[in-house]
């Protein structure tokens, strides 16, 4: 092998430019990703006491036991009890589920920022945001405070609340929407409802119809809860077993509950895989 | 320069185009555009692509507002005759939009009823439209060779049967005016000659305007009354000519 010759000065041949390779700064590094698991990081870190525990000597594993042993054997006795306060639980979530998507359907176009005007989006979301802040049990706690312990402050208290988060999903759904066929129509005479109910509504129905069943499986959930405060349903029944210590039957009340949620979960997932499916808009060629 | 031409018809204008001119992307596509169309003509709009003709046509629909000038129209429905601007008179403007703008989750007869959304109140078509407008819409699907297809979604249509569908909503508005953005280029040469005979007719026997944007210079010379074509290189470079007294 000879040894590289060194060139004449005629025949210099003109050096490879290469792009020199583009480093990162640290801070350039950072993007949104990268920040948010780092601050996630830095909140599990400062959020360590909270799992520390009352300082007792206690063995929390035999706790557990000696707790759920007296779940066993359930005390299925109640069961008639148990399916009459179940079904007031399913008439309270639908009644609500009912009256929040009415309610909430103009709240949620006046919240969509391809609908409405600014000022409009501002107070609608305004409306929703500070709905939403409020637990589920508290409002039907106002309900209870209104109407006194029954049904109706379940229905109402659980109405408000699914107005908060309906009327955020139904804004996200009509924002999705191409509203270049609203226009088209209000371009031959429409009015803006018109536009609305043919240019927006059968593009966001799916959606809409989706974020409803959901709504409606949220609330059998909380309708089993919300009784503790007193607002009907099996919640209610809850309580007084758990006031009574009558755990047995506490363990079958649950039970019950564990059968019709998941039932409806399953029933509710599939029924909207389906909407959604079938009602998917096509595109236009 | 703004040229002006004068009117070519000496019968009361229709639609009136006053010195109008529109930029977009910092380049005028027309200016100085002058025009008077009387009552029942077929006006050609043509040029090559991208020269500003669906531009005229959404100016002409008061969807965009010319940098220049203005468009009046004078329906004999609206104030007897009255000059009104294009928002005054909307629904008596029917558009076949370039790209439809149907609703495609909704059946084809869903669609074609939406063209007389603008001859009700909200509160009327709120439940659905009345059986003979259903019926009447049903004629005219058929008119267009889509009767198979009535209850059928758009979306599971072709182009251009979409196409079509959008032309059935126009008709059914009935409206004054007509504004077809290459109403037949998704279509073959039976169905276009059907299209644009029909175009035609609703000029010819009915008195209303149509602009319609073509490309096929025969179709021109065989269905239009009047051409405007766009120049490319000349904003104020447009022609209006007559092809048919």
């Amino acid at each position: 092998m000879q040894p590289p010759q060194p060139p004449s000065s005629k025949q210099v041949a003109p050096r490879p430019t290469h792009t020199p390779y583009p480093e990162l700064r640290w801070h350039e590094r950072l993007n949104v990703l990268s920040v948010t698991l780092l601050l996630l990081g830095f909140a599990v870190l400062v959020s360590l006491p909270a799992v520390r525990g009352s300082d007792r000597e206690l063995n929390y594993l035999a706790n557990a036991r000696r707790f759920l042993s007296y779940f066993f054997p359930p005390d299925f006795s109640v069961a008639g009890q148990a399916l009459g306060a179940l079904w007031e639980t399913f008439q309270i979530a639908v009644m609500a589920t009912a009256f929040a998507a009415v309610l909430s359907l103009p709240l949620a176009a006046m919240g969509a920022q391809n609908l409405a005007p600014r000022p409009c989006v501002w107070l609608a979301r305004l409306i929703l945001n500070g709905v939403r802040t409020v637990p589920s049990l508290i409002w039907a706690l106002i309900g209870v405070a209104v109407v006194g312990a029954n049904p109706l402050a379940g229905v109402i208290g659980l109405t408000f609340y699914s107005i908060g988060y309906l009327g955020k999903f139904f804004s996200d759904a009509f924002e999705s929407v191409d509203v270049t066929v609203a226009r088209g129509l209000r371009a031959i005479g429409a009015d803006p409802v018109q536009a609305f109910q043919h240019g927006v509504w059968p593009h966001a129905k799916p959606l809409v119809l989706s974020h409803v069943l959901w709504m409606l499986e949220y609330n059998l959930r909380s309708a089993s809860i919300i009784g503790i405060v007193g607002a009907g349903g099996v919640g209610t029944l809850l309580h007084g077993f758990q006031e009574y210590y009558a755990w047995e039957k506490f363990a079958a009340v649950l039970f019950f509950i564990l059968v019709m949620v998941t039932a409806l979960d399953l029933l509710g997932e599939r029924v909207r895989h389906r909407i959604t499916q079938r009602l998917r808009p096509t595109d236009l060629s | 320069m703004i040229v002006s031409v004068p009117s070519l018809s000496d019968s009361s204008p229709h639609v009136v185009a006053e010195n109008l001119g529109l930029e977009r992307n910092g380049r005028w596509l027309f200016r100085g555009l002058n025009f008077q169309v009387p009552r029942g003509k077929f006006v050609a709009v043509v040029g090559p692509s991208g020269v500003g003709k669906s531009s005229l046509l959404a100016c002409l629909s008061g969807l965009v507002t010319p940098q220049e000038g203005q468009v009046w129209y004078a329906c004999t429905a609206t104030d007897a005759g009255r000059r009104q601007p294009p928002s005054g008179v909307q629904k008596h403007i029917g558009i076949v939009f370039q790209n439809f703008m149907l609703v495609p989750n909704s059946p084809v007869l869903a669609n074609v009823l939406l063209g007389r959304l603008g001859r009700y109140p909200w509160w009327r078509t709120l439940c659905g439209f009345s059986c003979a407008d259903r019926l009447e819409a049903f004629h005219l699907i058929e008119d267009v060779g889509l009767a198979a297809y009535t209850h059928r979604s758009v979306g599971q249509t072709s182009g251009g049967e979409q196409q079509r569908t959008a032309l059935a909503r126009a008709l059914f508005q009935e409206p004054e005016i007509y504004l077809a953005d290459e109403p037949v280029s998704n279509l073959d040469a039976y169905l276009t000659g059907r299209v644009l005979g029909r175009l035609r007719q609703e000029a010819a026997l009915h008195q209303r305007t149509v602009f319609c944007v073509l490309h096929n210079a025969e179709l021109v010379e065989r269905f239009a009354d009047w051409v405007l074509s766009l120049d490319p290189q000349a904003p104020d470079g447009w022609k209006l000519r007559e092809v048919r007294a």
